[in-house]
């Protein structure tokens, strides 16, 4: 018996973006930054009187993954319209629908096997294992609404963007906010310039990053379910958005 | 002979009532196009660039909606069963597209999206592989060859799956002569076994070749549509004679040889060349030579041939062209 179409479409969407040159972007950036940032901030860390940088990095490079997903999610809406490959699918057997949900779920699929890996990898360099199944639950949960809050995102921009020069300033500058300003490399301080304070609590990968690392340490707190239903309510936002963008966008870029 | 659809030879598979389409809401793409193909035809769409060509390619595959008239795929509207036209559709489109994997990779993921079974995709795989002569660079990823090898690998793609219409939207574009005369005998063989082609090109010898019937259109509206034959016949019962002579005397010999033809036959001149139409090139070739003899001319060249599909085309799209005659 065939696999239904939305099946067809995340195993064609894992097939081409599962090549040597994105494994190392998807896994192997995330793995540098938990190896190289982990071991060379722990003197910072350590001369501050604080315990070990690697513990709090690792949930904050999981929740990162979040990110990585859903550029992958962007990338391939705008990849599959700058190559032809959209107008291709859709005078196939498949529905536009089909196609946004088949992105939305590689992006999933790809956010929680990157923080799986993480995890593994997180585990390997402290050598314990603090996370619970409830503590997993909510890593993994968080991650997985993540995925589809920057898929969204992502796939939002790919939809109204022409150029591949836009497109690619636009995500290395968004990027370069969202990661930098939330807690995954860094805890949040009042004593932060207010404007950097602001960034801090309005961005979405402030939320997953305490979460998750809550999670990794067992200390979930009724915040950390504020921030989800925060999150859940923008996801549902910027799902909505980027529906529409999508579904009015040219398939090509003819 | 039935096609997957329960469909006989002959019977209507496309239907175009007035169908028109604006992308902007002021300038029509497509203007009042009615036609139907028939199933097994080989129906061919000419046109300049910009004529309507595509849109009309897009419409009959519900990648736009037209934004008035009736347009009938396979028994169903394009607006309401999308799905079930397409998934009884193959479409090579003008643009090219290919995913990022190897040659071989491109036409085996091509048919797992289009549910065809495991050891039926590696059968049609190599059979297309050979057939298109993608052996030398089938495990090439498809970014590190050529775009004429991109555009084998396209076609090629489109055979790996069953289907009633074959939409090609200039499919030859970027493929040397070899390959040309290749894709246009494998749809030749596929229509003999049933399938129907709707065909777009700027390649009027690709279009004789192969279509049954052509429809020329232009600024969205179809001029003409016939057989290939009739429109050949249609746009001209007269012969063309190909003529040029020394170029000092060209001006003054067309212009008496215009006034010895008499209005019935049409001069068009370019330099000491010109090409007349006429309605009995013997009697045209008798009174070029007597002519010619007269006022001391030297002929270069005169040849006698029969109307190309080039010609119709010409015709269709500027008819002014004719009454032009002796520039």
């Amino acid at each position: 018996m065939a696999a239904p179409n939305l099946a067809r479409l995340i195993y064609r969407n894992v097939r081409v973006n599962t090549d040597p040159a994105s494994l190392v972007i998807l896994l192997g950036l995330p793995a540098m930054y938990l190896v190289f940032f982990g071991f060379g901030f722990q003197s910072l860390a350590s001369a501050g009187g604080g315990g070990s940088y690697l513990a709090f990095l690792a949930p904050g490079i999981m929740a990162f993954q979040a990110v990585m997903a859903g550029t992958v999610g962007g990338s391939m809406l705008w990849a599959d319209r700058r190559w032809g490959m959209l107008a291709q699918l859709l005078v196939g057997p498949f529905t536009r629908t089909e196609y946004l949900f088949g992105i939305m779920l590689t992006s999933l699929l790809f956010g929680l096997g990157g923080a799986a890996v993480m995890l593994v990898l997180a585990v390997a360099l402290l050598g314990t294992a603090t996370v619970g199944v409830a503590g997993g639950l909510a890593i993994f949960g968080v991650i997985a609404l993540g995925s589809i809050f920057f898929g969204s995102l992502m796939l939002f921009i790919s939809a109204l963007v022409k150029s591949n020069n836009a497109y690619n300033s636009i995500q290395i500058l968004l990027l370069f906010f969202v990661n930098f300003a939330s807690t995954v490399f860094y805890p949040f301080s009042s004593r932060l310039p207010y404007a950097l304070q602001v960034l801090f609590s309005v961005n979405p990968l402030t939320y997953i990053a305490d979460t998750a690392r809550n999670g990794y340490q067992g200390h979930l707190t009724a915040t950390n379910g504020y921030e989800m239903i925060v999150l859940a309510a923008e996801t549902i936002v910027f799902l909505f958005l980027a529906t529409q963008a999508y579904l009015r966008s040219d398939v090509s870029m003819e | 002979m039935k096609g997957q659809g329960g469909l006989e030879t002959g019977d209507p598979v496309i239907v175009a009532e007035q169908v028109r389409h604006s992308y902007d809401g002021r300038r029509f793409a497509l203007d009042g196009v009615s036609f139907t193909v028939a199933r097994g035809e080989v129906f061919g769409l000419l046109g300049r660039n910009g004529a309507g060509k595509s849109t009309l390619i897009k419409a009959m595959t519900t990648l736009i909606q037209p934004t008035s008239g009736r347009l009938r795929v396979l028994g169903h509207d394009p607006r309401h069963d999308g799905r079930k036209i397409r998934e009884r559709i193959g479409v090579v489109q003008q643009g090219e597209s290919f995913e990022f994997t190897t040659v071989e990779g491109n036409l085996d993921l091509y048919g797992f999206l289009w549910k065809v079974p495991r050891a039926e995709r590696r059968r049609r795989a190599e059979l297309l592989i050979e057939r298109f002569g993608l052996g030398e660079f089938r495990r090439r990823r498809s970014f590190d060859i050529s775009g004429g090898q991109k555009r084998r690998v396209q076609v090629a793609r489109e055979f790996m799956h069953d289907m009633d219409i074959l939409f090609l939207d200039e499919p030859t574009i970027g493929l040397d002569v070899l390959m040309r005369r290749v894709l246009l005998d494998s749809i030749r063989a596929e229509v003999r076994r049933g399938l129907t082609v709707v065909f777009t090109t700027h390649n009027l010898e690709e279009a004789d070749y192969l279509c049954d019937r052509v429809a020329v259109i232009d600024e969205g509206r179809l001029l003409a549509m016939d057989t290939v034959a009739n429109l050949k016949r249609l746009y001209s019962g007269k012969k063309t004679v190909d003529l040029s002579v020394g170029a000092a005397d060209a001006p003054r010999f067309f212009a008496a040889l215009q006034g010895a033809l008499g209005p019935a036959a049409t001069i068009t001149v370019s330099g000491s060349e010109s090409v007349l139409l006429v309605d009995d090139p013997k009697e045209a070739l008798s009174v070029i030579v007597q002519l010619a003899q007269r006022l001391g001319v030297q002929i270069e060249w005169l040849t006698v041939r029969q109307n190309t599909l080039e010609d119709v085309f010409l015709r269709s799209i500027d008819p002014g062209r004719e009454s032009r005659g002796g520039a």
